[in-house]
């Protein structure tokens, strides 16, 4: 252990290296080649060939920014709703789950067993046309005679949130985990009803639980595509539906590489955006 | 009022746990079923068949096996990589922060097709890598580890430290009181971090699909299979998996509770 | 050309064949594996076939988990099969090989099996990501039947050869509505408004919508496409078409959820919900075809030994039974009745031919042309 105390300003730099390593040879690489794929041009029978493209980017922004937005939106969306969803669910496990937590955690992710496709077909089942959850909306009015909720923009989002609630949860429970209940006995004891303990006192200390869970969530939400394939149409697609049709259908390689680097460019800002507005120590500590 | 007030929370919870797990239900009753041809969709009848043949598929139990291994050994490597690095980046100043946390966070915003399509493309260009259980498992380690980041983080960012400066005061060295101190107070995250990255692990399908050379994980098989009818055999491993986890966790609970008790 | 071969020269190679089996030692002193069926050549069977191909599409049995006819195969000619069902999707599949074939580098498979109505089976060809059949071992060639034995991506049959065809029609759900026998009706009738799927594949909806154009979807023209494209987007704008599926279309379909859609034929088969029935539209169907190719860098010889095997109308027949899709092999139909007798009589397996006449074929010039990809992503939402 004298190393490391001779040698204490190497400490991070060791702990970072093997997992930063990894994502140097096994990301970084594959990324740099789908930058330099992003710039080539060309046609898939002719062959492509790289030519400083920018030309894929400008297209990328100037096309399909309708489909970035409206990826942004449900993703949003779908992280807000997940949030409310989760919050009150990750606060139960975290204070009131006793010997049972990691039991209620593993529930949590129980749905992941299934694979995605099985989820959703079960969620096909459910809100069916013709069955017993869409006929109650009917009946209550909240649906038009002869509305459904397959195949609209609600089915999409609804997809999104559901599936991305472990996302939520996790990183939740985990700061509410962490709270000191002699704190909130303390606020109250000091007099706070419990509604301004927990306003000022768990709330805040679960921010970097609340900030973990939207990055979370939100980040890769914006690239997804199969809920909108499977429970929207063609009103509904996102931006990674069109990366996907570039890519199988198209075989515009360029262009899906391009496309793809216009999102993460857009999400990356909108994060330092976010990070800038609740402060940095939330996001890094 | 009280009454209410008091049971709104678990009211809450016990809702958000039915609409997490009403379409696991779901699949647990049309195992269930008795479908006249390949499709599983609509109720036709109970049986006990697909439990009786629940081996009937071939290739599902192979697919099944696979994945729970890479999994299994995805969700290990993948957090104590990840714990690593949230510990370097919320404890340690060090030149460089600002660049770890953007490539934290952009493999999670890079849409998986392309990211797949390029990890691929390293497979092939460095021929040490043959496309199998290898590969499979890089790409899920590689993707898994800024989620388990993020999540010990939002531990590790206000976490009291005078825990830590009294053992130290008292004597131990920094690697004891790390293991005694430290670790304990944290395993939640890396627990909930290590969930994360199964759950992923053993959901992925584009990546996995691309650089699975002939390997057929659970997922892969699912949507194959989708293409003709998903066999009933799936809802049945799906409710096996379910279940085992499930027990392992209770089991665990209930021996701790005798130990506890023993201990008393 | 192996497919001209006189009655003398296949009676000649059948009588060496048998020949050689009947002298003792002679196959052991040729090497391992070596087939009695053909003496033309010098070629040795490769020790395990590695065949991919679409799930469900090999007979298969539940209670002993094997492949029946695999087995014979291997036990007729020594050579294990390697047998995957990985591949689910075209436009996937292509996706991931497209990586490895074209940087020359082989994907360790020897046959796989693509679909002629997208632009992936031609462009393997074009692209010479393929080898050539070594035909001198396929004899059972002549069984092909005759409709397919010149398609438009591989005239000469040099590289591919059919597997199973299927047929896009119409499917719709007897209790729900009238009978639904053309595209007029399925794309016009407003009591269907936002019950109705068509597929994602132009090759099959647009199809349907050009015959129902009165055009010819074997020689589609920038007009003829026009026409068909608008159609579809007017319906799709107008909320008639409720979605556009790949097959996913089969459990709304079964729930009730849709009244009609345009649909395979196998799949409303293997739904077996009596209320769903399929048809070929009032205008004409699609038909198509999956094709084995073998990927560069696969052994084409015993590639081409196991398709003339698949290519025996009894093992064909054996296939069909199971798959329950079109076969492609003369002679099935009589074999079948040893295997399965219900099935022989079945429609949708043995079409007749007032049906084969009014299925067609998409121009394979279309499936390729970039800017109607283009056009129709943009229809599907992208």
């Amino acid at each position: 252990m004298g190393f490391f105390h001779r040698h204490r300003g190497l400490t991070p730099y060791l702990l970072l290296l093997p997992g930063l390593a990894w994502l140097a040879i096994f990301f970084l690489v594959p990324l740099g080649f789908l930058g330099y794929q992003s710039l080539q041009s060309g046609t898939f029978d002719v062959g492509y060939a790289f030519d400083w493209a920018w030309g894929n980017y400008w297209d990328a922004l100037q096309r399909y920014h309708p489909w970035l937005v409206r990826s942004l939106i449900y993703a949003g969306l779908a992280t807000l709703f997940a949030l409310v969803i989760s919050y009150p669910l990750a606060y139960w496990i975290a204070f009131r789950g006793g010997r049972w937590k990691n039991v209620l955690l593993v529930m949590i992710i129980a749905p992941f067993f299934v694979t995605y496709l099985i989820r959703t077909l079960a969620w096909e089942t459910i809100l069916a046309d013709q069955g017993p959850v869409v006929g109650v909306l009917r009946d209550v009015g909240i649906l038009g005679d002869n509305g459904r909720v397959l195949a609209t923009s609600t089915a999409v989002v609804a997809g999104i949130t559901y599936n991305f609630l472990p996302f939520m949860a996790l990183p939740l429970y985990v700061a509410l985990e962490g709270i000191d209940e002699r704190l909130i006995e303390a606020a109250e004891d000091l007099y706070a009803s419990k509604v301004q303990a927990f306003l000022r006192v768990t709330l805040p200390l679960s921010m970097p639980g609340v900030v973990a869970g939207t990055l979370l969530t939100f980040i890769p939400a914006t690239g997804d595509f199969i809920n909108a394939q499977l429970l929207g149409t063609p009103r509904q697609a996102m931006i990674g539906n069109v990366i996907q049709s570039k890519f199988f259908n198209l075989l515009d390689y360029p262009g899906a590489a391009a496309l793809s680097f216009t999102l993460m460019a857009a999400v990356l800002l909108l994060i330092a955006i976010y990070a800038r507005a609740i402060g940095t120590e939330k996001l890094t500590g | 009022m009280k009454f209410v007030r008091r049971h709104l929370l678990t009211a809450y919870a016990i809702l958000s746990f039915a609409y997490l797990l009403v379409p696991i239900a779901v699949v647990i009753a049309f195992s269930f079923n008795d479908p006249p041809g390949r499709y599983n969709y609509t109720w036709h009848g109970f049986t006990l068949d697909q439990w009786k043949n629940w081996d009937a598929v071939p290739a599902l139990k192979d697919a099944m096996v696979l994945s729970l291994e890479i999994a299994l050994l995805a969700s290990v490597v993948a957090t104590v990589l990840g714990t690593l690095i949230a510990l370097a980046l919320v404890r340690y100043g060090f030149r460089g922060r600002g660049a770890t946390n953007l490539l934290i966070f952009v493999p999670m915003a890079t849409p998986e097709v392309v990211l797949a399509a390029a990890l691929l493309t390293l497979f092939l260009n460095v021929t040490v890598f043959t496309l199998g259980f290898g590969t499979i498992l890089i790409a899920h380690i590689m993707f898994c580890i800024s989620y388990v980041v993020v999540t010990v983080k939002a531990r590790l960012i206000g976490f009291d430290r005078s825990l830590e400066e009294a053992a130290m005061d008292l004597g131990a060295n920094e690697f004891t009181t790390f293991r005694k101190v430290t670790l304990p107070l944290i395993a939640p995250a890396i627990l909930a971090g290590a969930l994360l990255s199964f759950a992923l692990s053993i959901d992925d399908f584009v990546i996995t699909y691309f650089n699975a050379g002939s390997e057929v994980t659970f997922p892969i098989f699912v949507w194959g299979s989708a293409q003709r009818g998903v066999p009933p055999q799936v809802n049945v491993f799906g409710t096996v998996i379910f279940v085992v986890a499930l027990t392992l966790m209770v089991v665990n609970v209930l021996y701790q509770r005798r130990r506890e008790v023993q201990a008393a | 050309m192996t497919d001209m071969l006189t009655r003398q020269e296949l009676l000649r190679r059948a009588g060496f064949g048998a020949a050689m089996l009947s002298i003792p030692g002679f196959a052991a002193a040729c090497g391992g594996g070596s087939s009695g069926s053909s003496g033309a050549t010098t070629q040795k069977l490769a020790s395990t076939l590695h065949f991919a191909n679409w799930p469900l599409y090999m007979d298969y049995v539940k209670k002993t988990n094997r492949y029946p006819t695999l087995d014979a195969f291997t036990k007729k000619l020594g050579v294990k099969v390697d047998y995957t069902e990985n591949i689910n999707s075209n436009s996937e599949y292509f996706g991931k090989i497209q990586g490895p074939l074209s940087r020359g580098q082989s994907i360790n498979e020897d046959i796989i099996v693509l679909t002629d109505n997208e632009r992936y089976l031609a462009t393997m060809i074009n692209k010479g990501w393929v080898e050539e059949l070594d035909k001198d071992v396929i004899p059972n060639i002549i069984n092909l039947v005759d409709v397919q034995k010149h398609p438009g991506f591989d005239p000469d049959r040099k590289y591919s050869l059919p597997w199973q065809s299927g047929m896009t029609g119409i499917a719709y759900n007897s209790t729900l509505t009238k009978p639904i026998l053309s595209i007029d009706q399925l794309l016009e009738d407003k009591s269907l408004k936002g019950q109705i799927t068509v597929l994602n594949s132009f090759a099959d909806t647009l199809g349907l919508v050009m015959l129902s154009n009165g055009d010819d979807p074997s020689k589609v023209t920038d007009a003829s496409w026009k026409a068909a494209l608008d159609r579809i987007k007017e319906a799709s704008d107008s909320g008639q078409i409720r979605q556009f599926t790949g097959n996913d279309y089969t459990g709304p379909l079964d729930k009730g959820d849709l009244k009609a859609c345009v649909a395979w034929s196998g799949d409303i088969q293997q739904l077996g919900n009596p209320k769903l029935k399929w048809n070929v539209p009032k205008d004409g169907g699609m038909i198509w075809t999956d094709n084995m190719i073998i990927p560069k860098g696969g052994d084409a010889y015993t590639a081409s030994v196991y398709m003339n095997y698949a290519y025996t109308p009894a093992v064909a027949a054996k296939i069909a039974a199971f798959i329950q899709y079109v076969p492609p092999v003369k002679g099935t139909r009589q074999a079948m009745s040893k295997v399965d007798p219900s099935l022989a009589g079945n429609p949708l397996i043995f079409p007749t031919d007032a049906t084969l006449d009014q299925v067609h074929l998409i121009d394979p010039d279309a499936l390729s042309n970039q800017s109607y990809n283009e056009q129709w992503q943009a229809v599907l939402g992208a």
